[in-house]
């Protein structure tokens, strides 16, 4: 049998055989390991964890028009593309206008955006009912609920009033008889015809009047004085086109076409500058503690069919990401030249930042108690485990064991139960740092295989280290002891 | 030729002279009693002889090296080539069982094996008690399992502590029996023992009082 088979041999049946004194200092070790294990389980998960929890607080990042320019969904979309997908969480448009409450003679502020990026970029969002999923419905911030008294359910007829319209009362659909259109087109040759028409009740042209003194007088300026192809304007609804109801006047068809052109033309001008309503069903009503109480909340669609255009006024953004790589992902998207200008909401980055720096700083403070208190667990149960094998260490020197074997034995115990105690560890802490994880982030984790040869040899350094005042202890033993016997 | 020879010895704690000049010397083969009152400077001698402390002045000659003035690691080295020993305790390793405790010695000493530290067991005639624990094994089983662990070396010295001291009669004439065997083999024997049954098993005994040799007796008896 060689030596160190021997070796092996005492150790273990040190260790099994005495089993009570044993236990504790393997479960002080075990403990120790367990909670380390957990801790660095938790510590190296953290961020993730975090970061999904910090998402849940709002955006991080914003992109806005830059100077001078507007926001599109296409610049918008080119602007994501530059972050990659699995960082982006979600990405909230928003176009902001002032809606008319008509029947309540209030104006509101209404935020267009998409309802299915909302739950990813505000999970704080509180919803009571239901958000938007249809055309025409409407999510009501809780303090104009409180105020106009609507509930889910409600009808919200609501109207938008471009800027420098008359601020007529009328619907969209039609105007006041005696209305006026006018515009221009070019006509043959460049030169501007000019086109008034007065509106009867039901949108339809009572009277049309044209200036085409810029046409030829043998053939485009016809146009102003032919009674035939004047009359069969009158009655028409707009927009109108030619062939269908209008035939162009033989010989300035050029001119006609400017005519019908000046016509449309007005009629979109018109219909741009007119006040829009639509009626909207409430499906919810939004709390948040925060000023988005007071807004209503529609899609980027009706948004559009009540404005008529479909720019953007800001995206909300949520990405997992840290403040530098937030920074780069930014500065990247403002200096692409797309016209967008992404800032971040500081706030939200920075403190996801230093919360994680003074996690981080805890869990590291905890861990060196944790290693502390378990060297003075492990050294204690190893002081007392000298004192009660005083004998047999007095025996085993005066058989002849030098100090070095003495301390390889002792070490060899120490090490074998910092082996133990750690394969328990890493098993038991990822059990522990699951549970904790589960409890406190609502998440489980994913077991790192490294963690268990690293917690193995932390725990054996930790053992080891601890036998080194015990085995100071047992080195002075003097082997007379054994003599008498005491 | 002297295996073992004290000259001049002596140990001294603060006031007290636990050996005052001693001088004696045991040749090789020889088997030698050591007797005395307690606080005679029995374990002293016996701390001194087995290479656990050293003398205060004196001269101690083992195997013709001066142990008096060796480093303990240097002693440890002697003792563990030269000297078994048997003590009045039975002290074993308790978790240890009893053909592990003999290789502990061969363990210290060589190389540990299991085949010789069975021969040796069945030479103390306990062979089948071999994979017993020290608890599962009676005094009497446990100093024989000492007398194995104290040979299977071949010590030039085997140094006994009260051997007998716990010991039935019954024990005590086999463990005698042993050292009769040993003694035949040419084993040196130094056994300590207030017993004088077991003094006179040997060829001489010393016997001290208050530190020095009081008297020395030839056992006219022995072999016979």
């Amino acid at each position: 049998m060689t030596k160190r088979r021997m070796f092996l041999r005492m150790v273990t049946a040190s260790l099994l055989r005495r089993r009570s004194r044993m236990l504790i200092a393997l479960l002080s070790i075990g403990i120790g390991a367990t909670i380390l294990a957990g801790l660095v389980t938790i510590y190296v998960d953290v961020p993730r964890q975090m970061g999904a929890q910090f998402r849940s607080y709002g955006a991080n990042m914003l992109l806005l028009p830059q100077n001078g320019e507007t926001l599109g969904s296409e610049r918008l979309a080119e602007a994501l593309r530059m972050i990659p997908e699995e960082a982006l969480v979600g990405a909230a448009p928003y176009r902001y206008v002032r809606l008319d409450m008509t029947t309540r003679q209030q104006s509101f502020t209404a935020a267009g955006t998409d309802f299915s990026q909302i739950t990813k970029t505000s999970p704080y969002f509180s919803v009571e009912g239901a958000y938007p999923s249809e055309p025409r419905q409407v999510l009501v911030g809780s303090g104009i609920a409180d105020k106009i008294g609507v509930r889910v359910g409600s009808s919200m007829e609501l109207t938008y009033q471009p800027t420098g319209s008359a601020g007529s009362q009328t619907s969209a659909e039609s105007r006041a008889p005696g209305a006026v259109l006018s515009g221009k087109a070019e006509g043959f040759g460049g030169g501007l015809v000019y086109v008034t028409a007065t509106l009867d009740g039901q949108s339809k042209i009572a009277s049309v009047s044209v200036d085409a003194s810029t046409q030829t007088p043998e053939y485009g300026g016809r146009v102003q004085e032919d009674e035939a192809f004047l009359n069969q304007l009158v009655g028409q609804s707009l927009p109108v086109a030619l062939g269908d109801g209008v035939d162009a006047l033989t010989g300035a068809t050029v001119t006609s076409a400017a005519v019908v052109e000046a016509l449309n033309q007005a009629t979109a001008a018109d219909a741009a500058a007119r006040p829009r309503t639509l009626n909207f069903t409430v499906t919810g009503i939004l709390t948040t503690g925060g000023e988005e109480e007071g807004y209503l909340f529609l899609s980027l669609q009706d948004m559009e069919n009540l404005t008529g255009s479909d720019q953007l006024d800001v995206a909300e953004l949520s990405v997992s990401a840290n403040v530098d790589q937030l920074e780069t992902y930014a500065n990247a998207i403002t200096e692409s030249g797309g016209g967008v200008q992404a800032r971040l909401v500081k706030r939200v980055a920075k403190s996801e930042a230093s919360v994680l720096e003074k996690l981080t700083a805890l869990v590291f403070l905890v861990t060196l108690v944790v290693l502390l208190l378990t060297m003075i667990c492990v050294s204690t149960t190893m002081m007392a485990v000298v004192s009660e094998r005083r004998r047999e260490i007095g025996l085993r020197k005066a058989l002849g064991a030098s100090d070095g074997s003495i301390r390889a034995e002792f070490l060899g115990e120490g090490l074998f139960l910092g082996l133990l105690g750690g394969v328990m560890g890493a098993i038991l802490g990822f059990v522990f740092a699951q549970v904790v994880s589960v409890n406190v982030f609502g998440s489980s984790i994913t077991f790192q295989p490294l963690l268990l040869p690293a917690t193995v040899i932390v725990s054996m350094i930790i053992a080891a280290a601890s036998c080194l005042l015990p085995i100071k202890r047992a080195v002075a033993i003097d082997p007379a002891i054994v003599l008498k016997g005491e | 030729m002297s295996l073992l020879e004290l000259k001049n010895v002596s140990k001294i704690y603060g006031d007290l002279k636990a050996l005052d000049n001693v001088s004696l010397h045991v040749d090789q083969g020889e088997w030698v009693a050591i007797m005395g009152p307690s606080g005679s400077g029995k374990s002293t001698m016996m701390n001194i002889i087995g290479c656990m402390d050293k003398p205060t002045m004196g001269e101690v000659l083992l195997d013709g090296v001066d142990i008096s003035r060796e480093s303990s690691k240097r002693l440890t080295d002697i003792r563990r080539d030269k000297i078994g020993l048997i003590f009045q305790q039975f002290h074993m390793v308790n978790y240890l069982t009893a053909v592990e405790n003999v290789m502990v010695s061969q363990y210290y000493h060589s190389l540990p094996d299991e085949e010789e530290a069975l021969e040796a067991l069945g030479r103390v005639g306990l062979r089948e008690r071999a994979r017993h624990l020290p608890s599962q094994l009676s005094g009497g089983e446990q100093q024989r399992v000492c007398v194995a662990r104290a040979l299977i070396n071949h010590p030039e010295l085997i140094l006994a502590d009260e051997p007998t001291g716990n010991l039935d009669e019954a024990n005590e004439n086999i463990v005698l029996d042993l050292f009769a065997q040993l003694h035949k083999e040419g084993t040196t024997l130094i056994v300590v023992t207030h017993d004088p049954e077991v003094a006179e098993a040997a060829q001489r005994t010393i016997v001290l009082e208050h530190g020095k040799v009081a008297r020395e007796v030839i056992n006219e008896n022995f072999g016979k």
